[in-house]
């Protein structure tokens, strides 16, 4: 067992990474609930794009979040790829259920927080609170976002132009 | 004594005092009932008791002397007076201070106790526990017979476990008498004629012996050893009473008395694993739902069958489990009755409190939240509703007020009326408050209940004088915030001089109710029902928006439109027919204009997300049958979007 | 035999203490709020001793001593009557009703114990 602890340092990452648009997402394993093909969604009419809909995960009703709006990721018709990822986040230190949409799901890997950058401060139109940072890999940039500081951006401000 | 028995003590005691308050109170209403007494001396009693067995000595001892004025009043030596009930209160009120250990520096306990003994003309009589002397044994042998006399078998003595004990102080050489064992015809098995004889070698004290005998009736001759040579006496010197007759002395048991129904077994559970009930409950109303409309559609008699068979026992688990939440209104009464008599007694004016429908039931977490709004409803009342006793006799009212709170089912709603016979609102000052804190214009005509209505908004007040009681209208606004939280509303009718009266409108139950569902350009929303007051067809010249007066005249009255449609900025064009769906909250109507009415259906209330905190058109979310999600829309918000359209008539006119 | 004690007392805390108190000796206990529903259990369920309350609703504990002993089944069992008061003449009341003895509130588990000890073995 101590062997094991050993080959998988603190600094290692188990993620789930995901596709919308071009861009390539992370989200770490540690927070993933279960990933499900697209269920029928509810529209929220008044609410905010990026959290417009809520979702029936078995006899939850679960709010469905859009992380392209956050990235400025334009907007694709769902295929057979599309999935929705069951996250449990933080939000005022109080646990929240929230299923994100992604157009794929690609695999399951190991990031080490070490090679882990920081967004560069020019030549990216991302909001620095919504990364936590990025990775390089072969297949290209890996975004980790901050889901707590969306989602509290969200819980705060939701609620477009009421009536 | 461990933590679970203290909390079950802790419970029950705080049950008692409320009962007792309660009885307190009836009593005062009530002075020469003899139930009630009964009923106040039972409580006291109990208090004593588990008090003293939990260790509240102090307590124990202050509630027995407290009880003892009551035996007074029990046995008919003294008579209930408003004096006693004031001292037996607060008498009360330091039996809750002995339970939370505070201290008493200025002997206020002792103090009240003294004047109550007064008021009811007792002579301070303490209990005294006699202790259980001591003595030694001498040292000497002593010899012991004895025979159980009476009925003693009948009762339940065992022979053997006597002897038992006496072996274990020290009995030797033990012989059983039979000298007056009769002949087999003549034997009475149930009574004892063996008698027994032994001895103490070391010595015995009369105490022991009496120790072990503690619950027989028992012939025994202790001797002193001199006398020990004696060793068999032939014959007892003492007459041997004649065996009592088995039975028991006839009697019968007192009567079922009227409260017959409190004493049913019951069972504390904690509140977390009812709400954890109501959820698997309610989930399983929605897999219910499901499973039956998947049955209608395989069109298989038997699978059908069995779907029903499940949606009605579903239904009975739902209606159980709701049942089980429910409180009745009395449990707050206590409350209510006790900041009556206080507030009475500090403001000088007289109030008779009349409950009705006290066994009105709601549930648990809205009894909870609907105490405060209603303590705050009876202060305005005592306060400012009633007038002074000076007042009153000259408008040719009886000196005492009246304050009444009833409470009454009506479909799936419970009704509360909290009402006064005092002066009633003043209109022209509620008119003349509100045009300076600009709530209306100078010129503002507003009906009756719409003046009334004033008193709830926010930072109103038309009391010239607030008092540290109370001020009529700050806090209003809170009380209807509250009210309308629990989904409720609150109406105030008043009639000058005649008094005024509060309507609060509640759902029985916060997490089921029934949803109208309606259809908004193939969305599909929920309504609750209790907020549907009539449904309506959107006459074909008014299908477009008419400019910034969108309203419907409903049997003479103008009812503001909100378009669903474009509130949720729906796609596409209204259809050619448009049902509207009058709400009301409060004294505040809506029509809601939607494509269709689908139905009505039991929906299973869901919280919104935090995400979704900023949305303000919906109250939560439920699942259909078909396992879809469907929004309920929030009634006070349509209602007030509905005013907004009506403040933009006023703008207009 | 496992012995079973009946415990009647309006008192939730009081029987919750006597049953633990009971049940930890190796007694089965059987519990009533009052004499009314002591009386259907001491009829309906097998008991070995009663533990019986004065004061309490619908039916005190005199009165569901009496009824008690009026029928067959309460020979030989033992009806150990709790008392707040010491007072003879209560306790002369319960013995003429048919209790076996008495014990006055409060007392501890251990007295508790000793008492069914002694009329129980």
């Amino acid at each position: 067992m101590t062997n094991i602890v050993e080959l998988k340092p603190a600094a290692l990452m188990t993620v789930v990474t995901m596709r919308l648009g071009r861009q390539m997402l992370a989200i770490p394993a540690s927070a993933l609930r279960e990933i499900l093909d697209p269920l029928p969604v509810t529209r929220v009419p008044t609410a905010d794009r990026s959290v417009s809909g809520v979702i029936n995960v078995r006899g939850a009703v679960v709010p469905l979040a859009e992380l392209r709006f956050a990235f400025g990721i334009p907007e694709e018709p769902r295929t057979d790829a599309s999935k929705m990822l069951v996250v449990e986040v933080e939000l005022a230190d109080e646990p929240m259920i929230v299923a994100i949409s992604a157009d794929a799901v690609l695999e399951v890997t190991e990031l080490d927080r070490a090679t882990m950058e920081a967004l560069p401060p020019k030549g990216s139109s991302w909001p620095h609170a919504f990364v936590q940072g990025v990775f390089r890999t072969k297949k290209g940039l890996l975004l980790l976002p901050n889901l707590s500081n969306i989602f509290a951006s969200l819980a705060s401000a939701s609620g477009t132009a009421a009536a | 004594m461990d933590d679970d028995m203290m909390a079950v003590f802790r419970q029950e005691a705080t049950d008692l005092i409320e009962s007792l308050e309660r009885g307190l109170l009836d009593l005062s209403d009530q002075p020469g009932d003899r139930d009630l007494i009964n009923a106040v001396f039972r409580d006291l009693h109990t208090i004593k008791g588990s008090g003293a067995m939990f260790g509240f000595a102090d307590m124990a001892a202050f509630v027995h002397a407290f009880e003892s004025a009551f035996d007074l009043l029990r046995s008919g030596q003294a008579a209930v007076t408003p004096d006693i009930i004031r001292l037996a209160l607060e008498a009360r009120d330091e039996i809750i201070g002995f339970l939370s250990e505070q201290a008493d520096p200025d002997g206020r306990r002792a103090a009240i106790l003294a004047a109550l003994e007064a008021a009811v003309g007792a002579t301070g009589n303490a209990v005294g526990t006699a202790p259980l002397p001591e003595a030694a044994p001498t040292g000497q042998a002593h010899r012991l017979w004895f025979r159980l006399t009476g009925n003693a078998l009948a009762l339940g003595a065992r022979p053997d476990l006597l002897l038992a004990e006496l072996r274990e102080l020290g009995a030797t050489d033990i012989r059983a008498d039979l000298s007056e064992v009769p002949a087999l015809d003549a034997l009475d098995p149930e009574v004892c004629m063996i008698g027994w004889s032994m001895d103490f070698p070391n010595g015995i004290t009369r105490d022991a012996i009496d120790n072990v005998f503690l619950f027989n009736d028992v012939d025994l001759r202790l001797e002193a050893p001199q006398a020990a040579v004696d060793r068999v006496p032939v014959a007892a010197s003492d007459p041997v009473p004649v065996a009592e007759p088995v039975s028991a002395p006839a009697r019968k048991p007192s009567e079922e008395g009227p409260q017959a129904d409190k004493g049913g077994a019951t069972m504390r559970v904690a509140a977390e694993r009812l709400d954890h009930l109501m959820d698997r409950v309610g989930e399983l109303v929605i897999a219910d739902a499901r499973l039956l409309q998947l049955a209608q559609q395989s069109r298989d008699p038997a699978l059908m069958a069995a779907a029903e068979e499940i949606s009605r026992l579903a239904a009975g688990l739902r209606d159980t489990t709701m049942r089980i939440r429910m409180v009745p209104v009395r449990s707050m009464i206590g409350r209510f009755r006790r900041l009556i008599h206080g507030l009475s007694e500090t403001i000088g004016k007289p109030v008779s409190f009349i409950v009705r429908g006290e066994e009105t039931e709601l549930d648990k977490t809205v009894i909870e939240q609907l105490a405060d709004p209603i303590v705050h409803m009876l202060r305005n009342s005592v306060d400012h509703g009633l007038e002074s006793p000076a007042d009153r006799a000259a408008a040719g009212k009886p000196a005492e007020g009246r304050i009444m709170l009833e409470a009454e089912y009506s479909g799936a709603e419970v009704v509360i009326r909290i009402s006064d016979d005092g002066r009633g609102l003043n209109r022209d000052r509620i008119r003349a408050k509100a045009i300076a804190n600009g709530l209306i214009g100078a010129d503002t005509i507003l009906t009756e209940s719409a003046m009334n209505a004033l008193i709830l908004e926010p930072g109103f007040s038309t009391a010239e004088s607030i008092t540290e009681i109370s001020g009529r209208g700050v806090g209003m606004d809170v009380v209807k915030k509250t009210i309308e939280g629990l989904r409720g509303s609150i109406e105030v009718q008043s009639v000058e001089g005649r008094g005024t009266t509060f309507t609060l409108r509640l759902p029985l139950t916060l997490a089921i109710i029934e949803g109208l569902l309606v259809e908004v350009a193939g969305e599909r929303f929920s309504i609750p029902l209790a907020a549907v007051q009539e449904i309506v067809e959107l006459p074909a010249d008014r299908i477009e928006e008419d400019g910034s007066s969108d309203f419907l005249d409903v049997r003479d009255r103008l009812v503001p439109l909100v378009r669903l449609r474009r509130m949720f900025s729906s796609p596409g064009a209204p259809g050619e027919f448009q049902t509207v769906v009058i709400v009301r909250a409060g004294e505040t109507r809506a029509g809601a204009v939607v494509d269709r009415i689908i139905g009505t259906n039991q929906i299973v209330i869901k919280q919104m997300s935090r995400l979704h905190s900023g949305v303000r058109a919906f109250s939560g979310a439920t699942i259909l049958g078909d396992g879809t999600v469907a929004l309920i829309l929030d009634v006070p918000h349509l209602a007030g979007v509905g005013q907004g359209v009506e403040d933009r008539r006023g703008v207009a006119a | 035999m496992t012995k079973t004690v009946l415990a009647v007392d309006d008192s939730p805390s009081i029987r919750c203490m006597v049953a633990m108190t009971l049940r930890e000796a190796g007694y089965e206990v059987i519990e009533a709020a009052d004499g009314k529903e002591g009386l259907e259990k001491a009829l309906s369920h097998h008991v070995d001793a009663i533990l019986t309350d004065q004061n309490m609703p619908n039916l005190d504990g005199l009165g569901f001593i009496r009824a008690f002993r009026q029928h067959p089944e309460s020979k030989g069992k033992p009806i150990i009557f709790l008392s707040t008061d010491s007072a003879d003449t209560l306790k002369q009341q319960a013995r003429e009703a048919g209790a076996m003895g008495w014990m006055v509130k409060p007392f501890t588990q251990p007295q508790l114990l000793a008492v069914i000890k002694k009329v129980l073995g």
